[in-house]
């Protein structure tokens, strides 16, 4: 794509350009056809679904009402619980897994004995299945005879009476907890890959001037891992946003530690209430696709004015 | 380019809009239930499938080999479900609703029988049932009733019981205020308390035996709204608040209230007989003993039915084949041997039996208890009147509303799940 963008801005040539982008467009036709097969399809399916009402007492009976499910589900409460509870789940676990993500790259880029190892082991938590992840994770924290209460009580420390898991914010921390255990690594290693098409002369050459090590990673390393970065804060933001086996397991959404996704597979699924259902499905990835609109707007920017530079 | 691009997206939406409005041309209303009858099983051949869980005691697969030991013409297959009921129920329904003829004897949790045959995904089997009635514990029979009509044979059934701990509690206790008192002076009470139909359960109980109902007798008009409901709710959310219970049983399902009891941690435990058998491989092995649920209110103690039951799924290509395997599930003999492997019996004649008292002790007190146990609001829209219950009881438990607000909040939305269309 780059080289046909950046074909539109030069002047003159228009009649073979044109033909050239004909000729494009026509190659392009059988993948957006596959596209729209995979991916328009179950979407625009999903939209239908949301616009009736299906007889949960008898299958197969349904009726056209419009946007009444959309009225329904903005206008409850619970619609806006969970996404309130999404966004701030999303807001602080890929926060402190692009921290941490951050520093763990930084190790691993360095050259040490064991780095292969050590590179393997991190990414042992993001292997793991989250529902498992998740399962252990609420053992650890049940209230009578989890690790985490038992340690507290034998070490007579406060709060070995907690639960955990029955509290808002505590369950939501838990959540978060999780979550940052089981990807920070996986964001590590994107920042990794980034770091690593860094050329080393820069920072040589840097050194030479006599750059400290704080001011050659502040103008040398970070500028030139945003691109990597914002790869990493997309993946993660748009996975966190749809975060359903977390809750699911640890909590079941109780105590307002519903999220999107998981009154969207309460009412599909468990109520069989599949206009409704649908409708927060299709909410649902609204807000996901406006953030991710909202990413590509203001970073996805540096991310082009950075391959541009390059060219 | 950019404009062909958006075109050809919104061409490809619209054909797909198109291609579901064309395909959705299901409107048809319910189709009518077929009925079967006890001679159709008669020189039935061919092969049946059984949906139904994890066959977690093995009884499952030991009724399905002497079935074809004993019938050369048919042949049963087992399809084992996940083990929670929750992902069983998604399983079944999502074959039904494609009405895919994979299943053709469904092993449903006695409280989705309603809702199966609301939704015409049943053979209507009345006289079938008629002709065992008097074999079943009348409690397990009631499940399979929905609009006059019977849906199901009972396979196997279930009722909580109250575990207690010896070396504490001398006698077996007599009513549910005692329980309370007992295990405010002592180590607690832990029970299911999650927020699932686990409390649904919890709460029924002691609503049964304060002599609250659901539903109306004809399941047309909610009756949760009464001062039975509200004793039962300031009951037990005062539990959790005077320490009788522990604010940790709002996250407990039975596995894990049954760790905790057996981990020295509970006085007394509501649970399923299931623990039994676990219990006494435990450290509390000589300490604990059980009893069938004591009264409440100055009324007799009453529980909740559980349990599988046999439905004919409406697709089967089978029915035939599928009646006969259906009927040879509830035959004593199978039933004694599903017994033994601790899936109680819906036949009463088993509970006699001397093998089954030797395999299961408690045999006669688990009989008195699926007795004095009431089957839940039979109705196709349980799903959603469990969750109006569960989530008030919830908000209860954690101190959250009022048994006021909660009495009338949860009459709402029942009412407001019975007028689904």
């Amino acid at each position: 794509m780059a080289p046909g963008a950046a074909s539109l801005h030069r002047r003159g040539h228009r009649s073979v350009f044109r033909e050239e982008r004909r000729l494009g467009a026509a190659m392009l036709t059988p993948a957006l056809a596959v596209i729209a097969l995979v991916a328009a399809y179950p979407i625009g399916y999903a939209v239908w679904l949301s616009l009736n009402e299906y007889s949960v007492i008898t299958p197969g009976l349904s009726r056209f009402v419009g946007l009444d499910n959309y009225s329904e589900a903005l206008g409850s409460s619970e619609f806006w619980d969970a996404m309130i509870t999404t966004l701030v789940f999303t807001a602080a676990s890929v926060g402190l897994e692009l921290a941490i993500g951050l520093g763990m790259a930084l190790v691993m880029h360095q050259a040490f004995r064991g780095r292969a190892l050590l590179r393997a082991v991190v990414l042992v938590p993001w292997a793991i299945l989250t529902v498992v992840t998740a399962i252990t994770w609420r053992t650890i924290f049940e209230p009578e005879l989890g690790f985490v209460n038992t340690m507290l009580t034998t070490l007579s420390l406060p709060g070995g009476d907690v639960v955990w898991l029955g509290e808002r914010g505590y369950a939501l921390g838990v959540m978060i907890l999780a979550d940052v255990w089981k990807t920070a690594p996986f964001m590590a290693l994107l920042i990794l890959a980034g770091l690593q098409g860094i050329p080393d002369e820069l920072h040589d050459a840097a050194k030479v001037d006599g750059a400290s090590t704080w001011q050659r990673f502040r103008s040398i390393t970070l500028p030139l891992l945003v691109p990597a970065i914002t790869v990493a804060l997309i993946f993660r933001t748009l996975d966190a946003m749809r975060v359903f086996d977390l809750p699911y397991v640890l909590t079941k959404g109780a105590n307002g530690t519903e999220t999107l996704s998981l009154i969207a597979q309460e009412e599909l699924v468990t109520n069989r209430n599949t206009g409704l259902g649908s409708a927060l499905s299709v909410l649902t990835f609204l807000t996901v696709m406006g953030v991710s609109f909202l990413y590509i707007r203001f970073i996805g920017g540096n991310l082009r004015t950075l391959t541009e530079d390059e060219q | 380019m950019r404009s062909y691009l958006i075109s050809l997206i919104v061409i490809a939406g619209l054909a797909c809009l198109g291609l579901v409005a064309c395909g959705d041309d299901d409107n048809g209303a319910a189709p009518e239930a077929s009925t079967l009858q006890p001679a159709q099983a008669q020189d039935a051949s061919g092969s049946v499938t059984w949906c139904i869980g994890k066959d977690t005691s093995g009884a499952f697969t030991a009724a399905v080999e002497a079935f074809n030991k004993e019938n050369p013409n048919l042949n049963a297959d087992l399809l084992e479900l996940p083990e929670s009921a929750d992902l069983q129920r998604e399983q079944q329904v999502q074959r039904l609703r494609a009405e895919s003829s994979e299943c053709d004897v469904l092993g449903m949790d006695v409280i989705w029988t309603a809702e199966y045959a609301a939704a015409g995904w049943l053979y209507d089997i009345t006289p079938v049932v008629d002709q065992h009635e008097d074999e079943f514990i009348p409690s397990t029979v009631e499940t399979v009733e929905y609009e006059g009509k019977k849906w199901a044979l009972p396979y196997n059934t279930n009722a909580g019981f109250v575990y207690y701990r010896t070396d504490q509690v001398s006698q077996p206790p007599t009513t549910w205020e005692q329980v309370y008192e007992e295990a405010q002076k002592q180590d607690g009470l832990v029970y299911q308390g999650e927020r699932y139909e686990g409390l649904t359960v919890g709460f029924l109980e002691l609503l049964f035996s304060a002599g609250g109902s659901v539903l109306s007798e004809d399941g047309e008009t909610v009756e949760i709204d009464s001062p039975e409901a509200r004793e039962v709710l300031e009951f037990m959310g005062n539990g959790v608040k005077d320490g009788a219970v522990p604010k940790a049983v709002t996250t407990y399902e039975e596995e894990s209230s049954r760790r905790a009891f057996e981990a020295g941690n509970a006085t007394f435990m509501r649970n399923w007989p299931y623990a039994y058998a676990l219990g006494k491989e435990s450290a509390i092995a000589d300490d604990f003993d059980i009893a069938t649920f004591p009264g409440f209110a100055g009324n007799e103690g009453a529980g909740v039915v559980g349990g599988y039951n046999l439905g004919i799924s409406a697709f089967s290509d089978n029915p035939e084949g599928s009646l006969a395997f259906a009927e040879f599930l509830v035959t004593p003999q199978v039933q004694k041997q599903a017994m033994e492997a601790t899936l109680p019996a819906t036949v009463t004649a088993v509970y006699k039996d001397p093998k089954v008292r030797k395999a299961l002790p408690f045999a006669p007190e688990l009989l008195k208890a699926v007795e004095q146990a009431e089957a839940r609001p039979v109705s196709p829209v349980y799903t959603q009147i469990s969750q109006a219950i569960y989530d008030n009881v919830f908000e209860i438990l954690n101190g959250r509303i009022s048994p006021d607000e909660a009495a009338t909040t949860m009459s709402s939305q029942i009412e407001e799940a019975l007028e689904r269309f």
